[in-house]
């Protein structure tokens, strides 16, 4: 199970961001380059049609497989007042070849992207991960060597994403925790649950103008 | 601190481990008194037991809509678990060549999916015993549905480090000295050892548990097929 809230800010802002972060975190960033790959199962197969997520980070010295499901999210009242959505979520690392038994299993892959930015992991009344990236399509398969072979989904936005791990018996205090979190990060952007459009806010400027100055006073 | 450096040293490295069948002679099949035996064999050459031991091995089908069009997914789909690992698990298709680790909560997302469902799984339970250098591990093949007795298999794990051509060689040496000394009991039926091309499954070189889990695989095939020669 996890928390999550996403959102969307301008590339020109995400340094003032990254500033904001670092400054609330106290922990360095890490760098992401991620090859996901969405695969969908064949129309015979399964009760109900299933999607599986297959991750490959690339930013390690071995690239190292992970498998994802994401689940539904939490319904009801209880979910409705809460700002974060609580979904299942299952990750599992797996060796290099998990993606042709996947394909052998009856899986075919419905689209791939490449996602590149950086991540922040810390403590703060919950284990939060604020990973901030731009998405690409690829243009030929599994082409993630070379940026010539990639496009932006959305050119000048990148996406914002805090989650954190959470359970049946603790998931309100971790929703608090991100809630908490994500008000310091409201001048710069808005997070919501996903699938709910939120749009740039139009403090993103001002707030990253003064951030970028007193990032620059205090390096002096 | 040298004995703690060996020992770490020990863990990285897995040893080579041979998983051998019992296949009976013609007309019999298996049955406990066998196991007995057997365990009985392993404490008259001076092993000394230490304790349990468990894998499990699932069958997965596919879930379709239409059975006609079941002939389109794998059939011989297996998951292992491996009490070495106990936080991995492995798939082996075994049509496909095709061996598969990952952590053991992908079991999880197997289940989510609900593409997939274990028709029958089997434990792989007994005794572990040490005999010098030597492992040894005997057990019997039960289903968890109905604890009834499918089989008998043997684990052989050659501890020391050191080179597979070396541990091969002294494997091969030490199971012909475990036949000789099963065989001076008239049992009906002897321990059978297959050992996969590997490298179709593209495994090579250090052996790791995905060579386990082959063999896994392959005595499956094999015991499957006995049961079927003897119902037939």
């Amino acid at each position: 199970m996890e928390c999550v809230v996403q959102g969307i800010i301008e590339t020109q802002h995400v340094e003032a961001l990254e500033i904001l972060l670092l400054g609330l975190c106290g922990v360095q960033k890490e760098s992401l380059r991620i090859h996901e790959l969405c695969l969908k199962s064949v129309p015979n197969l399964g009760s109900e049609a299933s999607e599986i997520r297959i991750l490959c980070d690339l930013m390690q010295p071995e690239p190292a497989w992970t498998v994802r499901h994401v689940g539904g999210s939490m319904r009801g009242a209880g979910a409705d007042q809460i700002s974060v959505l609580v979904r299942t979520m299952v990750e599992s690392k797996a060796s290099k070849n998990v993606l042709r038994l996947f394909y052998l299993l009856g899986y075919k892959l419905d689209h791939e992207l490449l996602r590149v930015g950086f991540a922040f992991n810390f403590q703060r009344g919950a284990q939060i991960t604020v990973t901030v990236s731009s998405y690409s399509k690829m243009l030929k398969l599994h082409a993630t060597e070379s940026t010539d072979d990639t496009v932006p989904v959305s050119p000048g936005i990148q996406m914002v994403e805090v989650t954190a791990p959470a359970s049946a018996e603790n998931y309100a205090e971790v929703a608090a925790a991100v809630s908490s979190f994500c008000e310091y990060l409201a001048p710069l952007l808005h997070l919501a649950k996903p699938g709910v459009s939120t749009g740039v806010v139009p403090t993103a400027a001002a707030a990253a103008a003064s951030l970028m100055s007193f990032s620059g006073s205090t390096n002096m | 601190m040298e004995a703690q450096k060996n020992e770490r040293r020990r863990r990285k490295f897995i040893a080579e481990i041979r998983v051998l069948h019992w296949q009976p002679n013609a007309g019999h099949t298996v049955n406990s008194q066998i196991l007995a035996e057997v365990s009985q064999c392993v404490e008259s050459i001076n092993g000394v037991k230490e304790g349990k031991w468990k894998s499990t091995l699932s069958f997965y089908r596919p879930v379709v809509k239409e059975q006609a069009n079941a002939a389109e997914f794998p059939r011989d789909f297996l998951g292992i678990s491996l009490p070495e690992q106990p936080n991995k698990y492995y798939f082996v298709l075994r049509g496909q060549r095709l061996v598969v680790e990952a952590d053991s909560n992908i079991q999880t997302i197997m289940e989510k999916l609900q593409s997939y469902k274990t028709r029958v799984a089997l434990n792989f339970e007994g005794f572990q015993y040490q005999l010098g250098d030597f492992q040894l591990r005997v057990g019997k093949v039960v289903s968890i549905q109905s604890e009834s007795l499918r089989g008998i298999v043997m684990e052989m794990e050659y501890k020391p480090i050191s080179s597979w051509e070396k541990s091969h060689k002294i494997m091969g040496e030490f199971f012909d000295i475990w036949q000789e000394a099963l065989s001076k009991r008239p049992l009906p039926g002897h321990f059978v050892h297959m050992e996969p091309n590997f490298g179709e499954f593209g495994l090579s070189g250090q052996y790791t548990l995905q060579h386990t889990a082959v063999q896994y695989a392959t005595i499956m095939l094999q015991m499957i097929a006995t049961a079927q020669s003897i119902r037939n």
